[in-house]
């Protein structure tokens, strides 16, 4: 997998990227979803998480986790409208999965997604290092 | 926005700048979890430079009609504790750190947020000299179970201080066995070129910088206020538990304090702690609930690295102030338990 830097922030160009900081990698009709070291970077110090439930329905923009940093709690939008299929349950007992490895181990949910069209609304590597170039 | 003098050097360690109260200060250099954990088992550093430093000369009988603990019974060279400013309500002007150098000097260590607030309350209610010498000198803080295995141990006691003393190799303006961690260690004042050539020094001996996120986590867990979430004008040190005053003699805020006294309090302090898989942090003003009453709220909260759970503190109804029991805490609309804790938290 290949990366982009951003400053000192790491892109990944095998996925897709919201304006609210989440990564998405589409295989098919599943998606993986994670927040970006960019915004892990901006939380710092992860200490816990509030995830979906397998199951659950959800839409494109949905509040559906919650990231927990000393700082602040930050809301995670689901970036594609779906069904979540699994959940990341290491993070609850190690949050800092997130910080140490955002793309890798500190993945938060996978969608069966409904509607692959949404994707389109995605932004690819090049427009979301756009977006934080500078910051 | 004020800038912490060594705000270049801080940043070439790796610190993550952030503001707080005005300034621009390090809140953390790799994980406030490790700078955390570096001061529970080893040696850290801490830069204070944004705290307010005053030096304050006249009558002793004018300065202890100011603070609330009794001045004239500590030796010069002493710290008197951490004691207070009261208004006439005994609501908290703020809450300080006092060196009695003489009968008539006195340096005072305010809240970085009240260090303007303390000088004119000082200037209206006195006749005493106030010197700002924030601007002069940086403060830092060598904390830490391990401390003097790295840094040269000063010939005081805790809480005494001395003026004018060599450390480390280095003059320094002030250097006192103190800190605000629970742990041992110093503080000192210093010239910013002096400080750094000090921490240049400790750091290859191995301290590592801390920031203030740990600073926050590190005082949670000993249970000591911040001003402006734990305590503020409204809160008297009665339900705050901080006892910070002396009744034998006279002070601004006394008779206030005095009545409280007789009446007692509708609201006091409390520790919280959160089951250790439960992370999620309460914010402040989030509710405290018994068996879904509502009965008081947070002010602090955080994840506490040696304790591996999430830790906080809340005033609580005195007429439920169940110590050891159960309680809810609400975040974000879902209760979540919390059992109800003396301080500090860690021990």
């Amino acid at each position: 997998m290949s990366e982009i830097r951003v400053g000192k922030y790491v892109l990944k160009t095998d996925l897709l990227y919201t304006e609210s900081d989440e990564w998405v990698k589409l295989n098919g009709m599943e998606a993986v979803v994670g927040i970006t070291d960019y915004a892990q970077k901006k939380l710092r110090d992860i200490v816990g998480v509030d995830l979906p439930k397998r199951g659950q329905k959800v839409t494109l923009g949905e509040v559906v986790a919650v990231v927990e940093s000393v700082k602040a709690a930050a809301d995670i939008y689901s970036p594609l409208s779906g069904e979540v299929t699994d959940v990341n349950e290491e993070l609850t007992s190690s949050p800092e999965l997130i910080n140490k490895d955002p793309y890798g181990s500190g993945w938060l949910f996978k969608l069966r997604i409904s509607n692959p069209e949404e994707s389109k609304k995605l932004l690819s590597p090049e427009l979301y290092a756009e977006k934080i170039k500078g910051d | 926005m004020f800038w912490t003098p060594l705000i270049n050097f801080e940043e070439k360690l790796g610190a993550n700048l952030g503001e707080f109260a005005g300034w621009k200060m390090p809140m953390t250099y790799t994980s406030y979890q490790e700078e955390h954990m570096a001061v529970r088992t080893k040696s850290a550093f801490f830069d204070l430079s944004h705290m307010g430093r005053l030096r304050i000369t006249g009558k002793l009988q004018e300065f202890e009609n100011l603070v609330a603990k009794k001045v004239s019974d500590s030796s010069p060279g002493t710290m008197v504790g951490p004691t207070a400013f009261l208004n006439d309500k005994a609501g908290f002007v703020d809450d300080v750190m006092t060196y009695k150098v003489s009968e008539s000097e006195f340096l005072v260590v305010t809240n970085a947020i009240n260090r303007e607030k303390v000088i004119n309350w000082i200037r209206k209610n006195s006749s005493l000299e106030v010197e700002d010498l924030t601007f002069d000198l940086v403060m830092i803080a060598l904390q830490g179970r391990g401390i003097w295995e790295v840094a040269e141990k000063p010939d005081l006691s805790p809480l005494q201080f001395k003026l004018n003393a060599k450390f480390e190799g280095h003059e320094v303006f002030l250097l006192s066995r103190s800190g605000w961690t629970g742990e041992d260690g110093l503080e000192f004042w210093a010239k910013p070129e002096v400080a750094q050539s000090i921490l240049e020094r400790l750091i290859a001996r191995g301290v590592k910088g801390a920031g203030l996120v740990a600073r926050d986590s590190l005082r949670q867990e000993m249970g000591f206020v911040l001003y402006g979430e734990d305590i503020g004008e409204d809160v008297n040190p009665v339900e705050a538990r901080y006892w910070v005053y002396s009744l034998d003699k006279d002070f601004i805020g006394k008779g206030a304090l005095l009545d409280i006294l007789r009446t007692g309090v509708d609201r006091l302090r409390i520790g919280i702690k959160l089951p250790k898989n439960q992370r999620v942090i309460p914010r402040n003003s989030s509710k405290i609930k018994i068996a879904g009453k509502e009965v008081g709220y947070v002010t602090s909260s955080t994840f506490s690295p040696y304790l591996s759970r999430v830790i906080g503190m809340g005033y609580l109804s005195s007429r439920h102030f169940l110590m050891g029991g159960n309680a809810e805490v609400e975040v974000r609309g879902k209760d979540y338990s919390v059992k109800l804790s003396d301080f500090p938290l860690f021990k």
